[in-house]
């Protein structure tokens, strides 16, 4: 019988032991998930403590979910980035130098690491140094050695051209004052001109647009003189966009102005940073806070028989918008209220505000509730402690306090008196009820208590971010045109 | 005149919450547990003298940490915290 018994003890012991395997935690930036790590990272989804806070058995959903896309991101990385080292061309030198943003570099920082980052950075600010210098000093053979790990020779030598081009422009702005031509004329010329762009005439042509501004305009006129053809590509370049100083000119569009046969095209994108993620295999943002303390508040609407719930105010407010007169049936704001007022997050409603947001779109008997504390008066007498500590709370702070730093600041007793005893007990329901005729607002006579908002509980709970309230603890009133009715 | 209305309510205001504190006191002083007589039977009354303490002990704490709620209300009202 003992090896029987024997037999089930074991295999319940390692069950219980592959059990507690498979759960354990995965640690942020595991070296068997580097790409779903840096997945995360790049989407902002996560960061250690946030991971931390994650079940285990979440963490390997995650990692499940965020495998493919993970690792068709790291290739697209790859590829971006031998794209960027390779030795750039004019066309190329001149997307790169403009293109390419701080937050490309910080892409390739994290799939690539710091090293490669670094090297790009490098790369970056080097030739985007040099094109400068191009442009002011000319390029040495120094500037030239320091530039040929990054471009091809034939851009090197473009970029040492290009000292030559702005000295003939030079020449010819101390020459053109004795010449005229009609301003209206050459802008139609270089309208109609077409061509390409020769050695000769790239040379040549700047004398022509020195002055030039955004639409081709001439403000000093000078002489045209017959044998310049003023070729379309030139024209397009010169009188298309470039007013600025000459370095600003450089990087943003370097290869119009560069006298070179090869240059191609400006309108062509060649740097191609890498696409923002998609967020596919990403969980939502929502509710992966991992703070102690809470910060719950958002927009939830009922409309059509839908709900949806916002945090973000603009968009709210957007989709609040588009709906059709008369459809919502139930709106909750949700954040912190005081006598008169609510916020959501960083917008802030009053009874007008919020009348012209809903006024129209609140269906017949539909409900505006105010899920913040004070947003109705106090009302009439009551037992209850928690109207009591209400009244208490708002003459101290929406009264006592306001009416002696008014008193403070110079204000006569009786005008701060009239300011402040008005505020202590605004109805912000009854209000807003008056400006949405038909429909139900509600509000709170008191503090209206969430749990899900306490500190260690809303961690607990997950409602860190929660867009809706669920249950509220207050005295909670109800008005219709400015009648107080029963809650629905 | 004005001004004097208001700064007595305000202290009759942010004395309330020292009210139960006080009869919590109170409570627990006239309720004071009697002196442990050995091998000496329960006294008489002992059920409402547990009952007392235990009603001035709360009134006493609930009243100390209305304070501190107080306290903490104002000091985010004044954005501090």
């Amino acid at each position: 019988m003992r090896p029987m018994r024997l037999f089930p003890a074991v295999l319940l012991l390692a069950l219980a032991g592959s059990c507690a395997f498979a759960l354990e935690p995965v640690q942020w930036k595991d070296k068997d998930y580097a790409a779903q790590f840096k997945y995360f990272q790049e989407g902002g989804v996560y960061a250690e403590d946030t991971w931390a806070a994650l079940s285990p058995e979440a963490q390997g959903t995650e990692l499940r979910n965020a495998k493919d896309p993970a690792a068709g991101r790291q290739e697209e990385i790859r590829g971006y980035y031998a794209s960027v080292m390779a030795r750039w061309d004019s066309g190329k030198l001149r997307d790169y130098a403009a293109q390419t943003r701080e937050e490309d570099v910080n892409i390739v920082r994290i799939w690539l690491g710091d090293a490669r980052a670094a090297a790009m950075e490098k790369k970056l600010r080097v030739t985007r140094a040099m094109l400068d210098k191009a442009a002011s000093d000319g390029l040495r053979d120094s500037d030239q050695a320091a530039l040929s790990p990054y471009l091809t020779r034939q851009a090197i030598s473009d970029l040492s051209g290009y000292k030559a081009a702005s000295g003939l422009r030079r020449q010819a702005e101390t020459a053109s004052g004795n010449h005229e031509i009609p301003k209206a004329a050459l802008t139609d010329t270089v309208q109609k001109v077409s061509g390409s762009l020769s050695q000769q005439t790239g040379n040549s042509v700047s004398k022509f647009f020195d002055g030039s501004n955004a639409k081709g305009d001439i403000s000093d006129p000078v002489h045209l003189q017959g044998k310049y053809e003023i070729p379309k590509a030139v024209a397009n370049s010169m009188a298309g966009g470039i007013t600025g100083p000459v370095s600003k000119r450089v990087s943003g569009n370097v290869s119009g102005i560069l006298n070179t046969r090869n240059a191609p095209a400006a309108a062509a994108l060649k740097s191609a940073p890498p696409s923002p993620l998609t967020g596919s295999g990403l969980p939502p943002k929502d509710n992966k806070s991992a703070s102690w303390t809470s910060d719950a508040y958002g927009y939830t609407v009922t409309a059509n028989g839908q709900t949806q719930t916002f945090r973000d105010g603009k968009k709210a407010e957007a989709a609040i918008r588009q709906l059709p007169d008369g459809s919502v049936s139930k709106i909750i704001l949700y954040g912190h209220g005081s006598p008169g007022m609510q916020t959501v997050g960083p917008n802030v409603y009053d009874a007008e505000s919020t009348a012209a947001l809903l006024k129209g779109k609140m269906a017949k008997g539909g409900v505006i509730q105010y899920s913040g504390c004070n947003t109705a008066s106090i009302g009439g007498p009551s037992l209850n402690p928690a109207v009591g500590l209400s009244i208490v709370a708002r003459r101290l702070l929406y009264f006592s306090l306001p009416y002696f730093q008014d008193r403070a600041d110079g204000v006569p007793a009786d005008q701060a008196k009239q300011q402040w005893e008005k505020g202590w007990n605004a109805d912000l329901a009854r209000d807003t009820s008056l400006g949405v005729k038909g429909a139900i607002v509600c509000g709170y006579r008191t503090f209206g208590l969430v749990p899900g908002r306490f500190p260690v509980v809303a961690r607990l709970m997950g409602t860190q971010e929660a867009t809706t309230p669920g249950y509220v603890a207050g005295k909670k009133a109800c008005y219709q045109d400015g009648k107080e009715v029963p809650a629905p | 005149m004005t001004d004097l209305n208001y700064i007595l309510e305000t202290i009759l205001l942010l004395a309330l919450p020292l009210v139960p504190v006080a009869v919590g006191i109170m409570l627990r002083r006239k309720f004071r547990p009697a002196a442990a007589a050995g091998g000496a039977a329960a006294e008489p009354g002992a059920k409402a003298r547990k009952i007392g303490r235990l009603t001035g002990n709360i009134l006493l704490w609930g009243g100390i940490l209305g304070i501190l709620f107080m306290i903490v209300v104002l000091l985010n009202f004044k954005g501090k915290i």
